[in-house]
């Protein structure tokens, strides 16, 4: 081969063998995260070296966590994390289908089927997909009160295949709720206005929706109070902290006082921007039924501190740059970045404010603000991994509402709209397409069915009946779905099992494109390594 | 007190930041030793400047480093990512509470535990039992500065410091191999800001929320693989959220030779590799120090350093990190005031002020370590101090005489005869005068810190002593013992000089990153155009970092140079 006389040490898997290796990576991937899906997927706990622990349900995470080597595994998990990026879930359904693309091709290549074509009727059979589901999808109009009940539905039907049900409804209610909060008419959803703060602290059971803020510190003196009501907000971005000049000055001092007027000097500058803060606390606390709290995303030093513990104003440093943001539009006012422009306007206002010790760790809820445009979802757990776990949990149901709100729909879940989809493309779009490549759409219509058959294989079901069963009402003109828990097909519109429109178009559209990348190769080529021998 | 907040990203800068943190606990347990060397009782340094108090949810007091340490997923080996302070109140049980279906264990085999760690393990525990058995330690100490020897595979595996749980972050998600994780385009692919760099930063925020006044970063990358890009990140970051507090910058790489075939691709990789992130880093700092010799076994004279064992040079390297920092934690005190055991306090600031930002402007500051630094008298050779230095940065030219040179010195522990008297703090002063009086080319500034505490030598640390080195350090010309290295057991202390220049002489270096990115990246028809593109950078931007990367070199060429070339 002519490659061999330009490098020696180049190694060549050829056309077979290099398929092989595609398939067979895309079926390990497969094999390791099919047991997740669904509500009665198994979760997985992993322990490291270290006896580290870590629990996830969550394909992506588990895709981040898993030191993956094999270059075709990469390439689809680089797509299937990309797709939780884009859509924010169905990452292990974008990688079960893969696999089950290739694996549906593998037969057909087996019996001296040419890729190409494979390819070709999955480019038929992909367009087909989303025009039937354009026509399948449930529309929901959002308007300017969104119907409730179906984000909560959308919301439960995430969280219930990472957390257990009770919590999972308890997650879907303050889900809902916050991103409700944060909706605005007429301007894209910002999840990132949802803080999501944790404490290790109690159980799961107590996570719950913060309306306000929480930050992760507290104040940094001690005669600063720790609780107070009818609070001004003052939020800026002022550093009141003694800084050395930028310009070197080289000057240099010959005694003691010298040293101490230059230092009071450059203190001065300082002071100055405390004292206007203070000002205009008196200005608006002029008796003592309200309260004044600093929330500075700079550093505050400790005289300046002294300074406004003295005037009784609670004052946070180092806020996180986020919450700046967050903050305003919690308590309103708006965010300061120089003291001269100070007017009680740039003043946000909350009911109360309190810090909360735990071990050396201190927090400090914004609480009882009118009219929040921002919120926080506080999840406590007893230790590390179960709070990594419902934040994970809490995440995928954040960004599903979210979707059900911009994608103004929603697919029935629980495997209807695959086998729904199968029965179309094998029915009506086989019959337009002219030769072989109706084996394409065939291996393509095949491999929608792993969603409905995976759900059934981790419930415990046998997978022939369950199919058999769906394909049957189907054709009969009934949109059912899988019931977990007996195996019989169930509406799952009555269920309220509903999947978000953006996530499922996702996958159908990524998923044949890498599947066709990866059964197009011919021939995998590596310069100096041993490709078979595990590294 | 101003602090320091440390951050060390990627593999070989932990390696340094272990042995560093071993120095600072050794520091700190001699300081509360009743048999230990009065000069480590009274050293008069503010050890709050690097570490931080606080306590656990159990209420037990903790002292740990002010640290944050990027690295690779599995790169802590036994160590938790937790820490071992923080340990949760109920032990983890297996029992899963947020899940009533099934559950699949996939448990990686656990670490083992070297002879260190587990004598460190069992010492703790004996110590919560108040000490029942009192029976002499198991292990003893020969036995495990040799297993150390033999087998570091991680950098936890010789550190005897508890770290704080927001400490180490490991970087998952980066599905390559770590041999693989070798260039700045694999890092900037498998970092994403947006999910891992906002924790880094929420945790880099931990630290600094709690410092009063932080007077700077010490910021310790591996500039060798991809973590260069996830620091310049990082750096670009840090600039912009702290916008007044400086960086000091140490990048710092391995020595010894590459495991793979160099074909002229991967040369080019290499060196465009270099010049990317020399560019990159530098332009987030202000004051970049580059360390990391490609071979040091043959840097110094007294030390037998094993350029393959990373374990062995990050251990010099760190010690002069050390030496270099003392002047942050050095009480200030006034020119009047009559200070026993230090003097020259300078801070970060001051540091910077003075290397980079006067006269030249030059921000590339080359790092020179005396290890061990001789007596200042007697002897038999007599070694003069200032030319006792071997320089630690790579590349440089070897006769450089700078007249514009600015120097930065710190001296610690140094011994005022072969006898072990140590010097006190204005001897080292007036010898360092003389010595400077005495050279033949002199810099344009220099400045000077002393501290009579000398770097102690905690267990862990390699056995890299020539036998020609005694027991506090001193330079025996006669006595032989049968090993040809002595380790923490036969030297108890060193002293240290460590020296930062900024001089003309880093020139060379300078240059060779400038024309590889010319060569390969930017002239038309460059070899490693493509490999550019597809790290993400644009031509503009290449030509942004040329420009910068002329204009250091610019400012320390001598003029009348500088218009030849033009």
């Amino acid at each position: 081969m002519s490659l061999r006389v330009l490098n020696p040490n180049a190694e060549v898997l050829n056309k077979s063998a290099a398929l092989h290796m595609n398939i067979n990576a895309a079926k390990g991937l497969q094999d390791v995260l099919k047991s997740n899906l669904g509500p009665k997927g198994t979760i997985k706990m992993l322990v490291g070296g270290s006896g580290d622990i870590k629990l996830t349900k969550d394909g992506n995470t588990l895709l981040k966590e898993m030191q993956i080597q094999n270059p075709t595994a990469i390439m689809i998990a680089r797509t299937a994390v990309a797709q939780d990026d884009i859509s924010g879930d169905g990452t292990t359904s974008t990688v079960l289908f893969i696999g089950e693309l290739m694996k549906q091709s593998e037969r057909y290549i087996d019996e001296g089927m040419h890729p190409r074509v494979l390819v070709d009727g999955f480019e038929i059979a992909k367009r087909a997909t989303l025009q039937f589901l354009e026509k399948f999808k449930t529309p929901v109009v959002m308007g300017a009160e969104p119907d409730k009940e179906i984000l909560k539905m959308v919301a439960r039907t995430t969280v219930r295949t990472k957390l257990y049900e009770s919590l999972a409804d308890q997650l879907t209610n303050i889900i809902v709720d916050a991103v409700l909060c944060i909706r605005k008419p007429e301007e894209a959803i910002d999840l990132f206005m949802v803080e999501i703060m944790h404490m290790r602290h109690k159980f799961d059971v107590d996570t719950r929706l913060v309306e306000g803020l929480v930050l992760d510190h507290g104040s940094r003196h001690p005669d600063m109070k720790r609780r107070a009501e009818n609070c001004h907000i003052l939020t800026c971005n002022v550093s009141l902290e003694y800084e050395k000049s930028e310009i070197n000055s080289g000057f240099f001092y010959s005694n003691a006082e010298q040293r101490e007027a230059m230092v009071i000097a450059e203190r001065r500058q300082v002071d100055e921007k405390v004292r206007k803060i203070i000002e205009l606390k008196r200005k608006v606390c002029p008796d003592n039924d309200s309260n004044f709290v600093i929330i500075n995303q700079k550093g505050i030093d400790p005289p300046s501190l002294d300074m406004l513990a003295r005037e009784g104003i609670i004052a946070l440093r180092r806020a996180k740059r986020r919450n700046m943001e967050r903050l305003v539009l919690a308590c309103g006012g708006e965010a300061v970045n120089s003291v001269d422009d100070l007017t009680p306007e740039c003043l946000g206002w909350a009911g109360l404010v309190y810090e909360h010790v735990l071990g050396e760790e201190k927090y400090t809820f914004v609480e009882n603000v009118k009219n929040p445009f921002s919120c926080t979802i506080l999840i406590k757990g007893p230790n590390d991994h179960t709070i990594a776990q419902i934040k994970d949990a809490v995440r995928d149901g954040l960004r599903a509402v979210k979707n059900t709100i911009e994608d103004e729909s929603v697919v029935l879940g629980a495997g209807a709209f695959e086998v729904a989809a199968r029965q179309h493309l094998m029915n009506e779009v086989k019959k337009t397409v002219q030769g072989r490549a109706q084996l394409g759409v065939e291996a393509f219509a095949d491999a929608l069915l792993v969603v409905p058959k995976t759900l059934a294989e981790n419930s415990g079901l046998d997978t022939q009946d369950v199919i058999i069963a769906l394909k049957g009402e189907h054709d009969r003109g009934n949109i059912v779905g899988l019931s977990q828990n007996t195996g019989e097909p169930i509406d799952p519109q009555m269920e309220g099992i509903f999947d978000n429109y953006s996530v499922k178009r996702q996958i159908i559209n990524s998923g044949p494109v890498i599947a066709s990348q990866l059964l197009l190769v011919d021939e995998v080529i590596r310069a100096g390594r041993n490709m078979r021998k595990p590294t | 007190m101003k602090e320091i907040v440390t951050i060390q990203v990627g593999d070989y800068a932990n390696y340094v930041g272990s042995h560093f943190w071993n120095f600072q606990d050794e520091l700190l347990g001699l300081a509360g030793d009743p048999q230990a060397d009065s000069v480590f009782k009274n050293h008069d340094l503010n050890m709050d400047v690097f570490y931080r108090t606080g306590h656990t949810l159990q209420g037990i007091d903790t002292y740990t480093p002010r640290l944050l340490s990027i690295n690779m997923r599995g790169s802590l080996g036994s160590m938790s990512s937790r820490g071992t302070m923080y340990k949760e109140a109920a032990p983890a049980t297996s029992n899963v509470f947020t899940w009533t279906g099934g559950v699949s264990t996939q448990a990686s085999e656990p670490q083992k535990k070297n002879l260190f760690l587990q004598s460190l393990y069992e010492e703790e525990n004996q110590n919560m039992v108040n000490e029942t058995s009192g029976s002499p330690s198991e292990y003893q100490d020969r036995d495990i500065t040799e297993s150390l020897e033999n087998g570091v595979q991680f950098w936890t595996d010789y550190s005897k410091v508890h770290f704080h749980p927001q400490s180490l972050y490991e970087l998952n998600g980066v599905w390559t191999d770590v041999g693989d994780f070798d260039n700045y385009g694999i890092g900037r692919d498998s970092f994403a800001w947006a999910s891992q760099g906002e924790e880094i930063s929420d945790r880099l925020r931990f630290f600094v929320e709690e410092c009063d006044h932080v007077q700077g970063f010490q910021f310790v990358v591996d500039d060798s693989g991809g973590f260069s890009s996830v620091a310049s990140e990082f750096l670009e970051n840090i600039v912009d959220e702290y916008t007044n507090t400086p960086v000091m910058l140490y990048t710092v790489r391995g020595s010894g030779p590459k495991a793979r075939l160099q074909s002229r691709n991967h040369k080019i990789l290499e060196d465009l590799h270099d010049a990317i992130s020399f560019s990159r880093l530098s332009s987030y700092c202000k004051l970049i120090v580059p360390v990391g010799l490609p071979s040091l076994s043959k840097a110094s004279k007294f030390l037998h350093i094993e350029d393959e064992k990373h374990y062995h040079s990050s251990a010099v390297y760190a010690a002069a990190l050390h030496s270099i920092s003392l002047p942050f934690r050095m009480a200030p005190v006034g020119p009047t005031a009559d200070a026993c055991s230090v003097s020259g306090a300078v801070d970060f600031h001051g540091l910077i002020q003075m290397l980079s930002g006067q006269g030249r402007q030059n921000m590339v500051s080359i790092l020179d370590v005396a290890m061990p630094t001789p007596a200042l008298t007697g002897g038999k050779k007599e070694l003069c101090l200032l030319e006792n230095f071997q320089p630690l940065t790579p590349m440089i030219s070897e006769d450089g005489e700078d007249l514009q040179a600015i120097e930065h010195l710190t001296v610690h522990g140094i011994l005022a005869s072969v006898e072990g008297l140590r010097a006190s703090v204005c001897e080292v002063k007036d010898a360092v005068d003389a010595a400077y009086q005495r050279a033949n080319t002199r810099p344009l500034f220099s400045h000077l810190s002393v501290a009579r505490c000398p770097l102690p030598i905690p267990l862990p640390f390699p056995s890299i002593f020539g036998n020609q080195i005694g027991k506090y350090g001193e330079l025996m010309s006669d006595q032989l013992t049968n090993s040809p290295s002595k380790g923490s057991l036969d030297v108890h202390s060193i002293p240290m000089a460590a020296r930062l220049r900024s001089s003309s002489t880093v020139l060379p270096l300078l240059e060779y990153n400038l024309q590889n990115l010319h060569r390969y990246g930017i002239t038309r028809g460059a070899a490693g155009a493509e490999l550019l593109r597809g790290w993400g950078f644009e031509k503009e931007e290449l030509v942004e970092m040329q420009e910068m990367l002329s204009k250091m070199v610019a400012t320390l060429c001598p003029p009348e140079l500088s218009s030849d070339s033009d």
